[in-house]
């Protein structure tokens, strides 16, 4: 019955990138590619920021409090991230790929690589046990926000770094909104620490959350795909 | 080409190997994870007794009339007080079928007698019937003991609550499961019993090369009860143990002075196998030497001595108008009566050719040893009845009657030894270097309380053998040990601890609804995202039949 659990929980976490890229043209163009460099690309990123993160933040001793400067530190260190986006969108060499599936794959497979590392463990060691709790059913919706996010930000990334012409007027709406996405995992772990929100809580205002920057950033992308058109 | 592929092939075979390796990889996470203690298990000539299963893996209901509820794939948690020992046994007659039954002791306080002298009586009596019934039974299924505390208690309140609700916890509802995972238990080889001796010479005149006569003080230290690893025996025979010691101790400072010691031996015995017909007693005797035999006066066995009562028995099996048990009955009995205590000669005739012997000084008539037993227990108790079970607590003994004990004993046996029989004298005064020690007897009775003692499961090298044995080597002259193998009619079978995982279940219901929702919630996501990136008709035309082949094949 436990394994039945861990199964779904893993559905749940994982399906949606699988789904993703099947349904989307994305399987037509043969992207995948491209995918597997993204999430070598976030392997490193996020092995860096490790580095940074022991070099530089201090463990407290209590665990709860949340503690400005330090997390002002880890925010600054989370946008490490964007630039390990901008390095797989603009360095890496693609297949001549649209620039709306080049966005996409990058995302995708970011993001499958963010799940299956922060995820998958525990997963694995809780969700198998006999004891349940509700917490790898949130973690596995944490996930699809985090899709979310991460296409939006790849968005907003490809329209800062690949197109050329953009209206002026909407630039500085694009480098706000992509500021809005980066600092999104210190919101979170604000809320998390700083206010002591549930488990709860947190996942549905990170649902929200993401769906309004798809939206904002999808219009944002649209505008701008109207002069090249 | 191919290589490629096969290798692909290979890696992919060897990728689903470790998967499944790591797979097998479990980590466990409870919600409460409780020490628990197995009932006995053990044969009894044969018929097996005790509970005959250990592994547990069921969920948990609070009693036997919850309705809905499977109980041969549940378990069934009891506050020990609480158990109705006829209904109980209704139910075990009616060879019900059970999961496993978890009986819940009283949290266990370390102070002594304080609060509720008559509560812990009343405790104590029904803890005894409890496991006097449980211990002559024969259970198919798992049974433990654990203490209570307050995160079980908070469970059981769920349980409770849950089963009156009409949900109890079955598989397909969820709820609690108790887990305990050990295999089978084995059967013991050969378990051992140690008996522990310790010889005080006493002063032969010069010239005397015969034999001194010998006086032997007995009292058994282990013990049986319902759970091996809580049967720590405080008053049976705890109280007689320290007793022994500190009479030991007494005697080896008379003796250890030539002017002082006195014209017979002292053999302290402290022997195995009490519940078990004093068998270790036996096979104590059977290895005495002829002379040692012909030398022994009388031996005093003591048992059971330290519960609050202002009586004591003295057991004979030869008749107490026989002139020496008269004697020794009027030295004991001038003693005690200046310290208000009533003593109370007790006959019970052997019967040779049945083999249940009830006390210890039995074994002794049966060799033609005169001997008597020293009890404030009344009568003789049944075939492992009164053996030091979980009822016998450190607080049912009262040090204050035990010291009182010991000074009768001791200065009865001091005016036996040196003829001052009819005379008042005191030999072992208050503040003299021959007092009695209360921080001494204190110790030992601590120490007894808190170490299970059932000599099976001893094995022969138990630090408490040591122990005593350490402890009469420092007041007799030769203490030395014997290893005797038990009686054959008694088998008994290892794993007396576990630990009790106590997990939050859901139920499978529960997991289907979940997996429906999360499908059903994927199948969404790949439409929505079909039709919104490749358009409707495509989509439609996933579920057409492509209609240019037939053409082709034409």
């Amino acid at each position: 019955m436990t394994f039945f659990h861990f199964f779904n929980c893993a559905a749940l976490t994982f399906g949606p990138h699988a789904i993703y890229y099947k349904a989307t043209p994305l399987s037509e163009y043969d992207t995948f590619n491209t995918c597997i460099k993204a999430a070598i690309v976030y392997l490193t990123t996020t092995f860096l920021k490790l580095v940074c993160l022991a070099t530089f933040v201090q463990v407290s001793e209590h665990d709860t409090g949340f503690d400005l400067p330090q997390e002002l530190l880890k925010g600054l260190i989370g946008f490490l991230d964007v630039a390990g986006l901008y390095y797989a969108l603009t360095q890496v060499s693609h297949r001549s790929i649209s620039q709306t599936h080049k966005f996409q794959a990058v995302a995708l497979g970011w993001a499958f690589a963010d799940a299956v590392l922060h995820r998958l463990a525990p997963l694995w060691v809780g969700a198998k046990g006999l004891e349940f709790t509700w917490e790898y059913l949130l973690q596995g919706v944490e996930a699809n926000a985090h899709l979310v996010f991460t296409v939006s930000l790849a968005a907003l990334g490809s329209l800062m770094w690949l197109r050329k012409n953009k209206p002026s007027a909407l630039v500085p709406v694009i480098y706000a909104s992509a500021a809005v996405v980066a600092s999104m995992p210190s919101v979170v772990s604000y809320l998390r620490k700083g206010l002591a929100w549930d488990f709860e809580k947190v996942v549905s205002f990170e649902l929200s959350a993401s769906i309004v920057m798809a939206f904002v950033s999808w219009r944002l992308f649209s505008a701008c795909q109207r002069p090249s058109q | 080409m191919r290589g490629a592929k096969r290798q692909q092939q290979v890696m992919g075979r060897a990728l689903v190997a470790l998967v499944t390796v790591v797979m097998s990889v479990v980590v466990v996470e409870a919600a409460a994870v409780l020490d628990v203690y197995r009932m006995i298990q053990y044969d009894l000539g044969g018929v097996p007794m005790g509970s005959r299963r250990a592994a547990l893996s069921h969920h948990a209901t609070s009693g036997f009339a919850v309705p809905g509820a499977d109980l041969s794939r549940a378990v069934v948690i009891l506050p020990a007080l609480k158990v109705n020992i006829s209904s109980l046994n209704e139910f075990v007659q009616n060879k019900g079928l059970l999961g496993g039954l978890l009986l819940l002791l009283p949290q266990r306080s370390n102070g002594s007698g304080g609060d509720g002298d008559d509560s812990d009586e009343n405790v104590a009596k029904a803890l005894a019937e409890l496991e006097q019934w449980l211990v002559h039974n024969t259970f198919q299924y798992p049974v433990y003991f654990a203490y209570e505390s307050d995160n079980v208690q908070n469970i059981l309140q769920e349980i409770t609550a849950n089963d009156a609700a009409g949900r109890p916890a079955t598989a397909t509802t969820g709820g609690y499961k108790l887990v305990v995972s050990v295999s089978d238990a084995k059967k013991l080889p050969s378990p051992t019993l140690t008996n522990i001796q310790g010889w005080l010479p006493g002063l032969r005149p010069a010239g005397d090369t015969s034999m001194l006569p010998t006086i032997a003080i007995v009292a058994s230290y282990d013990t049986f009860g319902a759970a091996p690893a809580l049967a720590a025996g405080s008053d049976s025979n705890g109280s007689g143990v320290a007793m022994l010691l500190e009479l030991a101790r007494l005697f080896s400072r008379l003796y250890a002075n030539p002017n002082t010691r006195g014209p017979f031996n002292l053999l302290f015995g402290l022997t195995s196998g009490g519940p078990y017909n004093y068998n270790g007693t036996y096979n104590w005797l059977r290895n005495f030497d002829q002379r040692l035999k012909e030398s022994m006066v009388y031996a005093l066995c003591l048992n059971s001595l330290g519960s609050s009562s202002d009586r004591m028995w003295m057991h004979v099996s030869k008749p107490p108008e026989n002139a020496f048990i008269r004697k020794i009955f009027s030295e004991i009995e001038n003693v005690a009566q200046d310290l208000d205590l009533t003593v109370e000669p007790r006959h019970k005739k052997i019967n040779i050719s049945n083999s249940r012997v009830a006390w210890e000084h039995e074994q002794f008539s049966r060799q033609r040893i005169t001997a008597v037993t020293l009890s404030q227990l009344e009568e003789a108790p049944e075939l492992l009845q009164r053996s030091g079970g979980i009822a016998d607590r450190r607080k049912t003994v009262n040090e204050t009657v035990v010291m009182r004990n010991i000074k009768v004993v001791a200065e009865s046996l001091a005016r036996h030894i040196y003829g001052q029989e009819g005379k008042q004298v005191e030999v072992f005064a208050k503040g003299s270097n021959l007092a009695l020690s209360p921080a001494y007897v204190r110790s030992w009775l601590d120490l007894l309380g808190r170490t299970p003692r059932v000599a099976p499961f001893l094995g022969k090298n138990a630090p408490i053998i040591t122990a005593l044995h350490k402890e009469l080597a420092q007041h007799t002259k030769d203490a030395s040990l014997q290893h005797e193998t038990l009686d054959s009619a008694y088998v008994f079978y290892d794993l007396t601890k576990a630990q009790l995982n106590v997990y939050q279940v859901a139920s499978v219901t529960f997991d289907f609804i979940v997996a429906l929702a999360v499908g059903s919630y994927l199948i969404l996501l790949f439409i929505v995202l079909f039709i919104s990136t490749k358009g409707v008709d495509d989509f439609i035309g996933v579920f057409r039949k492509p209609p240019s082949r037939k053409y082709k094949s034409t």
